[in-house]
C-alpha cells in the first residue's frame, strides 16, 4: 500500500518541519487534512489515523535526511510565518491560508487518476501554494500596493483554473484578508486584472515569477488531456490558460529581448500552423484519399479496402504504362520508320478499303491494327533514330522488366503487411475481441452505425449460440454437411461453366474455320460474352449458395473469393488454351504464307528479269506485298478484345444492376404495394469479393497480354481511372450498406496472396510462348530471329565488348547457375526456419504473459479477499470488546455470564474467520480466561483505544503488513 | 438470334433469383394462389375458414388455446398475416411492461391481435379495435366472443380508422391512449399517427406499436419518424409471422410531445 506509506512520509517531513513547536500551523494542517479528508472521502480514518501516528511520532525523534528542497521549504515557511505575524492578526493569515487550503483540496480532489502522482502532485501544489503564499502577504510590506497587487492577481488567476465561480470566491477571501483596501482599490484591481499587464512595470522578480506561472500554464496545457476531468472543465481549462499564455508570453523578456522572445514565439505558432496545413496539404495530394474516407465512413472498411487496393493498382499499372510508354511506344513512333513505308507498317490492299470503320477499329483491327499499338508494327531495325536506340532489346527487357517490377512490388507488399498484421489469435479471448474491438471507428454514417450496431449484436447473439452449441456439440454434423454441400454444388457450377466455355471456344473455331463474315455479331462474340456473363452471375450464385455454409462473414469472403478465384483462373485457361489453338493454326498458315511468298518473289524477279535484265528492281507499293499472319498481333489483339468487353460488362452491370435498379426502387416506391427499398428487390450490396477478384484478374490479362500489345497498359490506366470515379459515385448513389458490415483488416494480405498467385499463372503462358514459338518472319521487332530472347545474345556480341560476353558465357554456364541456385534454395530455408523458429518464440513469449497476468489477477483476488476478511473481523472484535467492556465495567459479579456470552462470540468468530494471521497481532494481551481464548481476543484491553471509537484504522493498518507478508 | 450458349450463361442468374428470394415465392404460393385455390372449392372467405378450424379446435374461452389454434391454421394450412408468435411476444412484453388503461387497435381482421392485446391487458382496462371491414368485423367479434372477453373489456367498431379517430374523443370519451397498436393498411399508418396528433389523443408517454415495418413496410411513416421528432422510437426486428426468411419489424414509439 503505497499510498499510506507516502502520507505518512509526508506527514512525517511536515512534522519536522514544524517540530520548531507552532501550534497555530498545526492546527492549520490538521483543518487542511480535515477538509481534504471529506472530499477524498474513502479513506478519511486512515488520515486521522496517520496525524495520531504522527503526534506520537513526535516525541519520538526519527532519524531523517533533509534534501536541500525541505530546507529551503522550511525557510521559507518560517520566513512567511514571521511575515504574518508581524503583519496581522493570526487570524487574517488564517483565512488566508483556509483560502489556500482549499484551493489544495480542490486540486488534490480532482486528481483521482492515480494516487502515487496524485501524492507528488499534492506536493508541488503545496509549493506552489507557499509561492501564492508570499506573493500574497508580500504586498503588505510593500510600499508600492498597486502594482505588486496586480502581480498578485495573477497569481490568484493561476491558482483560480480557469473556473470562474472561484475566481469569484478568490476576490471575495481578497478584500476579507485585506480590509484596509478601499473600494476604490478593488477597483483598480478588476481594471488590472481585466486590461493587459505593463511589463516594464514589473520588477525582475515579478517577471521571474510570470514567468514561472506561463510555464507551468504550459505544462498544464500539455498534461490536460491526461487529467481524468470532465470534458467541460478540461476545456474551460485549456481556453484560460491558452488566453493566459498568449497575453503574457509576449510580456516576457526585457527590451530588445522581449521582442526577440515574442518574435520567436510567433515564429514558433506560423512554423505549426504551417506544419498543420502541411499535413492537410500532403493528405490533399494523395490521390482520392477524401473520396475513399468518404465511402469508408459510409460503408465500413471492407468496401474502402476494394477502393484502396484499386489505388493501389492504379499505382502500379502508373508505373507499367510508363515503362511502356516511354522506352517502347514513343520511340518506335517518334523515331522509328514512319507509316506506309515497310508492309508491316502498312494496312494491306484487302483491308484498305473498311480499314478506317468503327466497327473494324472498335476490334481494334484496320488502322488500329497497323500502328505502334501492336506487335507486327514494329520494325527488326536494330537501331532506330540519331542516337541508335536499341529498339528490340527495349522492347523485350521492358516486356521482361514490367514482370519483374510487378513481383517485386506485390512480394514488397505482402511483406510489408504480414508485419502489420502480427500473430493474433481470435480464438482464446472471443468474447473480449467482440466487446472491445468490434466496433469500426471509421464509420461515419448513422445508417452505416445502426447496421454495425445490429450485426454486433447480431454477432453476440451468434457468438453466444456458438458457445452453447459447442458444448452440445450435436449440429455440427449438420453444418459438416451442409458446408460438404455447399462445396459440391460449388464444384458442380464450376464444371458447368468450365464445359460450357469449352463448348463455346470449340464452336468459335469452327466458326473461324468457316471464316467469320459468315456469322452474327452474337456468335462472333460468343467467347466474349459467355466468359463476361458467366463471370458475372457466378459470384451471385456462389454468393448464395454459400449462405448454407454458416460462416463468419470475414471466413465467407475468403471462401467466396477462393471460388470466384477458381472460376475465373478456370475461365482463362479455357481462353488461353484456344488461343494456343488459333497461334498453332496461325503458324501453319504461315508456313504455307512463306512458301507462297518466296514463289511470288521468284515469279516476280523471273518476270522481270526475262524482258530487261539491267531495269531497276520493280517498286511494289507495301501495301500490295503478301505477308504472314502475325499471330504475336492476333493475342495481342484478343487480349485487348477481352479487356474492353471485360469492361463494358463491368460499366454496363454497374449501370444497369446497380443505378437502374436504384432509380427504380427509389421512384416506383411511392406507387407500389410493398417497399421496395426495404424489402424485395431493395438497393444492391457493393460486392466487394468480385470487385477485387474482377480487377485482379483484370491485372492477370494485362501482365499476359502487355508483351504482344503494348497498348494495354494504357488501356488499363484508362479503365482503372474511370472505374475509380464510377465505382465511387455508384457506391455512394446508390448502393447501401452490407447488412454486416465488418473489418477488412485480414483479407488486405489474401488480395495480395491471390495477385501474386494470378501473376505467376500469368506470366506462364506468356513465357512458354516467348521461349518456345519462334517469332513470325515478317512482323514485330524479333522478325526473322529463332528465338525472341536472341536479343540479348546478339546485344551481347555486338554492342559489349568481348571478354563481357564470354564473363556471360561462363556465368550462364550451368555449373556455375546450379550451384548459385542451390545456394539460394538454402538462404531461404534458414530464413524459414529462423523465421517459423521467432514465431513460435513469439507465442511462446504471449503464452507467458497471459499467464503471469492470469496469476496476478488471481493473487489480487486472493489478496483483496483476505484483506476484506481481516477488516470484517477486525470490525466483529471491535463491536466485542467495545459490548464486553460496557458489560464489564457495569457488572463484575456477573462476569460468568458474561465470559457466556464472550464464549459465544468467539465461538461466532471462530467460524466466520478461520485465518490464522489474525491471531498472532497482539500475542502479548493480558491473560483473561483460557488461553486460547485469549489469543484470538481482538483489542479488548488496549488502554489507547476507547469503545466504539476507533473500528477500522487499526486492523487496516495491520493490514499492510500481512498482505506483504505473503 | 441469340445463341443457346449465351442463353445457358443465365442460367446461374436464374438459380440465384430463385434461390435467393425462395421465401418469397413460398409467401406468394401460400398467400395469394393457395387462398384463391380454396376460395374457389370451398366457397368460403379465408377468415371464415379460419374461424371453422378455430371453432372445432380450440377451447372456449381461453385466449392461449385459440391463439395456438390460430398460430397452427397459419403456419401449416393457409396463410393470414396475423401478428404471429414471435412478434406478439414483443407485443406482450411492451404490454406487460406499460399495463395501459385505454388501448386503440386499428385493425382487427380476424380478431388475433385483438385477443393477444386483452390477455395482456391489465384489470380495469379498455381496448378499442377498429376494423373497416364488415365480413372480419362479424369474424373478429365472433373470436372475441369465444375468447371471453366482454363488451366491457373489447370495443369493436366497425369503420374505417380514418373516420373513426375523430369522433374517439366525442363518442367515446377518450381523454388520452395509452397504447395505439397499428396493423391494418399500411399506406394509413402515417395519416392515422398524424390524426391521433391532431385530435391530442397523444399524451407524453404513450407508446405507439406498428407492425409490419419492413415487410410489406411504411416507408413513409417510417421517414415521418425520422424526421418529426416527437417520438423516441425504435425498431425490433424480427421474422415475417410464419415464415422464416422475410425480415420483418415492429415499430416501438413512445409519444414525448413537443420539446
Amino acid at each position: 500500500m503505497p499510498v499510506d506509506t507516502l502520507i505518512t512520509s509526508e506527514n512525517d517531513t511536515d512534522i519536522e518541519l514544524d517540530f520548531a513547536g507552532d501550534e497555530d500551523f498545526q492546527e492549520n494542517h490538521e483543518r487542511q487534512k480535515h477538509k481534504g479528508k471529506r472530499r477524498n472521502g474513502d479513506r478519511p480514518k486512515n488520515k486521522r489515523e496517520n496525524q495520531r501516528r504522527k503526534r506520537s511520532s513526535k516525541s519520538v525523534q526519527g532519524i531523517r535526511e533533509e534534501s536541500q528542497s525541505t530546507t529551503e521549504r522550511r525557510e521559507r515557511r518560517r520566513r512567511q510565518r514571521g511575515k504574518a505575524e508581524h503583519e496581522t492578526s493570526g487570524h487574517q493569515g488564517n483565512k488566508g491560508e483556509r483560502d489556500q487550503t482549499r484551493v489544495k483540496t480542490t486540486k488534490s480532489k480532482k486528481n483521482l487518476k492515480n494516487e502515487k502522482t496524485r501524492k507528488l502532485e499534492g506536493k508541488e501544489d503545496g509549493e506552489a501554494q507557499e509561492r501564492s503564499e508570499k506573493g500574497k502577504l508580500k504586498p503588505v510590506c510593500a510600499k508600492n500596493e498597486e502594482k505588486i497587487e496586480s502581480g498578485d492577481q495573477l497569481k490568484e488567476k493561476e491558482k483560480a483554473l480557469g473556473v470562474k465561480k472561484k475566481k469569484k470566491r478568490k476576490k471575495v477571501v481578497e478584500t476579507s484578508s485585506e480590509p484596509e483596501t478601499s473600494e476604490e482599490s478593488e477597483d483598480e484591481e478588476e481594471v488590472n486584472n481585466d486590461g493587459e499587464v505593463r511589463p516594464e512595470l514589473l520588477s525582475p522578480e515579478e517577471l521571474e515569477k510570470l514567468k514561472e506561472a506561463v510555464d507551468e500554464k504550459k505544462k498544464l496545457i500539455q498534461s490536460l488531456r491526461g487529467k481524468p476531468w470532465p470534458m467541460k472543465q478540461k476545456l474551460v481549462t485549456l481556453r484560460e490558460s491558452q488566453l493566459f499564455v498568449e497575453k503574457y508570453e509576449g510580456a516576457l523578456g526585457k527590451g530588445k529581448g522581449r521582442k526577440l522572445y515574442a518574435y520567436k514565439v510567433m515564429m514558433t505558432k506560423k512554423w505549426k500552423k504551417f506544419q498543420r496545413d502541411f499535413e492537410n496539404f500532403k493528405t490533399a495530394c494523395i490521390p482520392w484519399e477524401m473520396k475513399i474516407k468518404e465511402i469508408e465512413s459510409h460503408f465500413g472498411s471492407s468496401v474502402a479496402s476494394y477502393f484502396i487496393f484499386l489505388r493501389w493498382m492504379y499505382g502500379i499499372n502508373m508505373i507499367l504504362f510508363g515503362l511502356t510508354f516511354g522506352l517502347v511506344m514513343v520511340p518506335e513512333a517518334l523515331m522509328g520508320r514512319p507509316y506506309g513505308s515497310i508492309p508491316r507498317k502498312t494496312v494491306p490492299r484487302a483491308e484498305e478499303a473498311g480499314a478506317m470503320d468503327f466497327a473494324v477499329l472498335w476490334d481494334f483491327g484496320g488502322y488500329a491494327q497497323y500502328s505502334v499499338l501492336f506487335y507486327g508494327y514494329y520494325n527488326n531495325q536494330r537501331a532506330i533514330g540519331w542516337f541508335k536506340f536499341r529498339m528490340p532489346l527495349s522492347y523485350f527487357l521492358v516486356g521482361v522488366g514490367t514482370v519483374a517490377y510487378s513481383y517485386m512490388v506485390v512480394i514488397r507488399t505482402m511483406a510489408r503487411n504480414a508485419n502489420e498484421s502480427g500473430v493474433g489469435d481470435d480464438n482464446s479471448f472471443n468474447f473480449s475481441w467482440k466487446m472491445f474491438t468490434s466496433w469500426d471507428y471509421l464509420i461515419g454514417n448513422p445508417e452505416t452505425a445502426d447496421n454495425k450496431f445490429a450485426s454486433i449484436t447480431t454477432s453476440f447473439k451468434e457468438a453466444i449460440l456458438e458457445e452453447q452449441e459447442s458444448r452440445k456439440d450435436d449440429n455440427i454434423h449438420l453444418t459438416r454437411f451442409l458446408r460438404v454441400l455447399a462445396n459440391f454444388l460449388v464444384l458442380c457450377c464450376l464444371a458447368g461453366s468450365g464445359y460450357l466455355i469449352y463448348f463455346v471456344v470449340r464452336r468459335s473455331q469452327k466458326f473461324a474455320l468457316d471464316g467469320l463474315e459468315n456469322h452474327t455479331w452474337w456468335e462472333r462474340n460468343e467467347v466474349n460474352m459467355v466468359m463476361s456473363l458467366l463471370g458475372m452471375f457466378c459470384p451471385m450464385l456462389f454468393d448464395v449458395i454459400s449462405a448454407l455454409e454458416n460462416y463468419h462473414p470475414r471466413v465467407a469472403l475468403q471462401w467466396q473469393l477462393g471460388r470466384i478465384f477458381a472460376l475465373f483462373l478456370g475461365n482463362l485457361y479455357t481462353f488461353i488454351i484456344a488461343l494456343m489453338d488459333a497461334i498453332n493454326l496461325k503458324r501453319k498458315e504461315e508456313k504455307v504464307v512463306k512458301y507462297n511468298i518466296t514463289m511470288w518473289e521468284a515469279s516476280l524477279y523471273n518476270g522481270t528479269g526475262s524482258e530487261n535484265s539491267t531495269a531497276p528492281p520493280v517498286t511494289i507499293h507495301p501495301a500490295d506485298v503478301p505477308r504472314g499472319p502475325c499471330w504475336e498481333t492476333m493475342v495481342g489483339q484478343e487480349f485487348v478484345r477481352l479487356i474492353i468487353s471485360d469492361t463494358m460488362t463491368t460499366y454496363i452491370t454497374l449501370l444497369i444492376g446497380d443505378f437502374l435498379r436504384a432509380v427504380l426502387v427509389r421512384f416506383l416506391n411511392h406507387c407500389w404495394c410493398w417497399d421496395l427499398e426495404a424489402g424485395f428487390p431493395s438497393y444492391s450490396e457493393f460486392d466487394v469479393s468480385g470487385n477485387v477478384l474482377g480487377l485482379i484478374f483484370n491485372q492477370g490479362m494485362i501482365w499476359m497480354g502487355a508483351f504482344y500489345a503494348p497498348c494495354l497498359p494504357a488501356l488499363n490506366l484508362l479503365r482503372l481511372h474511370v472505374s475509380m470515379y464510377l465505382q465511387c459515385w455508384a457506391v455512394m448513389c446508390c448502393n447501401v450498406p452490407q447488412e454486416r458490415v465488418f473489418k477488412a483488416s485480414g483479407s488486405n494480405n489474401f488480395y495480395m496472396a491471390m495477385l501474386l498467385v494470378i501473376l505467376f499463372l500469368s506470366t506462364l503462358p506468356a513465357i512458354y510462348t516467348i521461349v518456345t514459338i519462334p517469332p513470325s518472319f515478317d512482323c514485330g521487332p524479333f522478325s526473322g530471329k529463332n528465338r525472341m530472347f536472341d536479343v540479348i545474345q546478339e546485344t551481347l556480341e555486338s554492342d559489349f565488348p568481348a571478354w563481357f560476353s564470354k564473363v556471360f558465357s561462363y556465368a550462364s554456364n550451368p555449373g556455375l547457375v546450379l550451384p548459385f541456385i542451390l545456394l539460394m534454395v538454402l538462404a531461404i530455408y534458414y530464413l524459414q526456419s529462423t523465421s517459423k523458429s521467432y514465431r513460435e518464440a513469439n507465442v511462446e513469449l504471449k503464452n507467458k504473459l497471459q499467464m503471469q497476468n492470469e496469476e496476478n489477477k488471481k493473487k489480487n483476488k486472493q489478496a483483496a479477499l483476505k484483506a476484506q476478511m481481516d477488516l470484517e473481523e477486525a470490525r466483529k472484535s471491535a463491536c466485542q470488546t467495545a459490548e464486553l467492556q460496557r458489560n464489564n465495567n457495569a457488572s463484575v459479579q456477573r462476569r460468568e455470564d458474561d465470559e457466556e456470552i464472550y464464549n459465544k462470540n468467539q465461538r461466532m468468530y471462530h467460524v466466520r474467520n478461520p485465518s490464522p494471521s489474525v491471531g498472532d497481532r497482539e500475542p502479548h494481551f493480558p491473560v483473561r480466561g483460557p488461553a486460547p481464548r485469549n489469543c484470538h481476543n481482538g483489542n479488548h484491553g488496549n488502554p489507547r483505544y476507547l469503545p466504539g471509537f476507533h473500528q477500522q484504522s487499526e486492523p487496516r493498518m495491520y493490514r499492510v503488513p500481512s498482505l506483504e507478508r505473503h | 438470334m441469340v445463341s443457346p450458349a449465351i442463353a445457358l450463361a443465365f442460367v446461374p442468374l436464374l438459380l440465384t433469383l430463385i434461390i435467393k428470394y425462395r421465401y418469397y415465392f413460398v409467401l406468394f404460393y401460400r398467400a395469394v394462389l393457395v387462398r384463391i385455390w380454396k376460395d374457389c372449392v370451398t366457397g368460403l372467405s379465408r377468415e371464415e375458414r379460419a374461424f371453422q378450424y378455430v371453432l372445432t379446435n380450440s377451447t372456449p374461452g381461453d385466449p392461449d388455446s385459440i391463439l395456438d389454434a390460430f398460430d397452427y391454421w397459419c403456419s401449416k394450412v393457409e396463410f393470414i398475416s396475423n401478428i404471429g408468435p414471435k412478434k406478439g411476444k414483443i407485443l406482450d412484453r411492451l404490454l406487460l411492461e406499460q399495463s395501459p388503461l385505454t388501448v386503440l387497435e386499428l385493425g382487427a381482421h380476424c380478431g388475433y391481435s385483438t385477443v393477444r392485446i386483452a390477455r395482456a391487458l391489465p384489470l380495469g382496462a379498455r381496448l378499442y379495435s377498429i376494423e373497416m371491414d364488415q365480413g372480419n368485423a362479424a369474424i373478429a367479434e365472433k373470436i372475441i366472443r369465444l375468447a371471453g372477453f366482454d363488451d366491457d373489456t373489447v370495443e369493436l367498431i366497425v369503420n374505417p380508422s380514418d373516420e373513426v379517430i375523430p369522433r374517439l374523443r366525442s363518442d367515446y370519451n377518450l381523454e388520452r391512449l395509452d397504447f395505439v397498436f397499428m396493423d391494418h393498411w399500411k399506406k394509413c399508418y402515417l395519416p392515422d399517427l398524424q390524426l391521433l396528433e391532431e385530435y391530442g389523443l397523444l399524451g407524453k408517454g404513450s407508446m405507439i406499436v406498428a407492425d409490419n415495418m419492413l415487410f410489406p413496410g411504411a416507408p413513409k411513416f417510417l421517414r415521418y419518424l425520422r424526421k418529426c421528432g416527437l417520438y423516441e422510437w425504435k425498431i425490433h426486428r424480427a421474422m415475417l409471422e410464419y415464415s422464416r426468411g422475410i425480415r420483418d419489424g415492429m415499430a416501438e414509439l413512445i409519444y414525448q410531445g413537443i420539446k
